[in-house]
């Protein structure tokens, strides 16, 4: 997609926001280094917030020819002004079809269209099963045996475990942080990995799609080992040091095969900060990480 | 027909709730997220206080946020609790399940709901879902451990909403004969996922069946008592015309045993009769038809406004992180002192917020609208 982007505007542009050509911040390099994952010609189930920040990104640069789909029913739109819901109408402008859940899920993710799905999560375990339900333990008061509901509740599924069931590759976005990325979630909302301690695969669940997983965190990015299907250290973003990862990492995290990531280029900036996110909605935001 | 047997569906959101819901009635409301939710009705139980519901929702969250501040959910059937607008994790539903005031919570995905939704709307005792399997959703069955799945000994099932189970997971009958993608006479298939584990011969799954076979989740329909949707433009007679993203509200709407549903405006059936191909759902369905301009309000409906995002930023200030009592009291005074949606609307919100919502044509909402300052 040719980008028709004014370079004295831009100029003006940064100096009004205060930021520079070459220089970035945690989100924008985050909203990078998650639209390199994004294959041309993919049919992207996608969230708001970061992940379709990241489409947006990934359409005007190197994937031309993907699809957006949100899980309300929306067919590819030609978005104009950022959502704040995947039932924002301002994720419809222009949109091929507007449908039902039915069809998100049925006439196009089942029938065949969903390769790519962008998920984030609370949990993330060494498996790439991603918890996003409840954190100490499930049970709702009226049959638990402590008097009480979950420590904490979490949103559910939503689309995240249908997604995940049905694309051929999934993005997870987590902070990284020890008690995010545990041995094992402690509910397990959406298998978005291989899976198996026991060397049993998603497969044996029945799940006929998917394996392909890229965890994408405000440090890193982490695969799945395509024999033992554990998480290993795959890219490190400039300037962060391999061993911090691993120490924040609640599982024994495999470092010895990890390169850098090539920093975010002058071109995805001003694409990302003009096209994408001008008024800053989300590249403004701070990173969750708590130091 | 004389215009006055036309009219007999149309009624005020008082006359509705009184009529239809009472305590522990079985209650879905529509829309999706920010998008056209009926907070009409939803307001009226807050003012008559109809307590102890058994709510059921794929993805709403803003009625359901405000009725469990107001502690009036008992049971609640869902698949997402996040209110979109700032509030990742809708604060005094997480708060209510937490704390026990909600006492169980169901929790299906997306597209299983949406399954649920269909076969209820089909009329058909079960539809398939090729998700959920190998996750907890499975595993983790409230209804069943709080005794509610099944029959009674009169033959009766122990509550009408409630199927005798959450999931069958069976064999496919066809032996994968309909999964893509698959092999045509002339060629691979056209559509674009690639990974068919099934066809590449990398399963051999005997879970769940002890048998090898490709494994289908059978989803129970969902049928609840009432449903509730929200639509720009019903029909004296009941014809109903929503216009932009349906999300869950064809399924959803038509999937239970008494519909009500709310709308800007009431017009006469030639209106939407002279293009029937655009109407959704027909007359019959339809059980009650209540008129509220901006009634959605602080979501959005497509065409008339955009949603009040300043209304969710002020919300979340209010209440996030705020005692059970802080929340109560915020409902209180923001919905149940009111005497109507009137009341409400001018009197809480105010004209002037309403009209500077009002939605552009050519974009269906408010591009103009500043959000985020």
């Amino acid at each position: 997609m040719p980008v028709d982007i004014n370079i004295k505007e831009y100029e003006e542009y940064l100096n009004k926001m205060g930021l520079e050509k070459e220089k970035y911040t945690y989100m924008e390099l985050l909203a990078v280094a998650t639209a390199r994952e994004m294959p041309d010609e993919a049919f992207a189930f996608v969230g708001t917030g970061l992940p379709l920040l990241a489409a947006m990104l990934a359409q005007h640069t190197h994937a031309p020819n993907m699809t957006i789909i949100l899980e309300a029913g929306t067919v590819g739109p030609k978005i104009e002004h950022i959502p704040v819901s995947v039932a924002d109408p301002r994720a419809c402008y222009q949109a091929s079809t507007l449908s039902t859940l039915v069809d998100a899920f049925g006439t196009l993710a089942a029938r065949g269209y969903c390769t790519l799905g962008v998920l984030g999560a609370a949990e993330c375990d060494k498996y790439g099963n991603l918890n996003s339900t409840a954190i100490g333990s499930y049970w709702p008061k009226g049959v638990s045996e402590t008097g009480k509901g979950p420590d904490v509740r979490l949103t559910g599924s939503g689309g995240a475990n249908s997604i995940a069931s049905l694309a051929d590759k999934i993005i997870a976005m987590m902070v990284h942080e020890k008690r995010r990325l545990p041995e094992k979630v402690q509910y397990l909302t959406t298998p978005a990995g291989l899976r198996g301690p026991k060397g049993e695969t998603r497969y044996d669940y029945g799940l006929f799609r998917g394996g392909d997983l890229v965890v994408v965190t405000d440090l890193c990015k982490m695969k799945p080992d395509p024999e033992t299907g554990i998480l290993y250290l795959y890219e490190i973003y400039p300037g962060v040091d391999p061993e911090y990862v691993r120490q924040n990492t609640g599982f024994d995290l495999d470092i010895s095969r990890c390169k850098v990531m090539e920093p975010p280029t002058a071109e995805e900036l001003m694409i990302l900060r003009m096209k994408v996110d001008p008024d800053r909605i989300y590249l403004g935001r701070k990173p969750k990480r708590k130091e | 027909m004389a215009n006055d047997n036309l009219k007999n569906k149309v009624m005020t959101a008082k006359e509705a709730v009184e009529r239809f819901i009472k305590p522990g009635t079985h209650i879905a409301f529509g829309g999706f997220t920010i998008l056209r939710r009926p907070m009409t009705i939803a307001r009226e139980i807050v003012r008559q206080g109809i307590k102890d519901l058994f709510v059921t929702m794929n993805g709403g969250t803003l009625v359901e946020e405000m009725l469990a501040g107001a502690g009036l959910i008992k049971w609640l059937e869902t698949t997402y609790l996040g209110l979109e607008g700032g509030m990742p994790v809708a604060y005094a539903i997480r708060q209510a399940i937490e704390s026990g005031e909600i006492e169980l919570i169901e929790d299906y995905s997306n597209w299983s709901f949406a399954q649920r939704t269909l076969a209820g709307r089909l009329g058909l005792p079960f539809m398939p879902c090729l998700g959920d399997i190998g996750s907890d959703l499975i595993e983790y069955d409230t209804f069943k451990k709080g005794g509610l799945r099944g029959k009674r000994e009169d033959g009766e099932f122990i509550h009408p909403g409630i199927p005798p189970k959450k999931y069958e997971i069976i064999d496919d009958p066809f032996e994968g004969f309909g999964l893509r993608p698959k092999r045509f006479k002339n060629g691979e298939d056209s559509c674009v996922n690639k990974t068919n584990a099934y066809r590449d011969g990398k399963i051999k799954s005997t879970k769940y069946t002890g048998k090898e076979g490709v494994k289908v989740a059978l989803v129970p329909p969902l049928m609840p008592e009432v449903c509730v949707v929200r639509a720009q433009r019903v029909a004296l007679d009941g014809t109903v015309r929503i216009e932009g993203l349906i999300g869950p509200d064809l399924d959803q709407s038509l999937c239970g045993r008494i519909l009500i549903v709310e709308c800007e405006r009431i017009c006469p059936p030639e209106e939407l009769r002279a293009v029937p191909e655009h109407n959704q759902i027909a007359a019959h369905f339809v059980h009650a038809i209540v008129e509220q301009p901006f009634g959605a309000y602080p979501s959005a409906v497509p065409n008339y406004y955009d949603y009040d995002y300043s209304w969710f930023r002020n919300y979340v200030k209010e209440v996030n992180h705020q005692p059970k009592e802080k929340v109560r009291e915020f409902w209180e005074k923001h919905v149940k002192e009111t005497k109507d949606d009137w009341d409400y609307l001018y009197n809480k919100v105010g004209i002037k917020k309403l009209f500077s919502l009002r939605t552009d044509p050519k974009y269906h909402y408010n591009p103009n609208l500043d959000r985020f300052n």
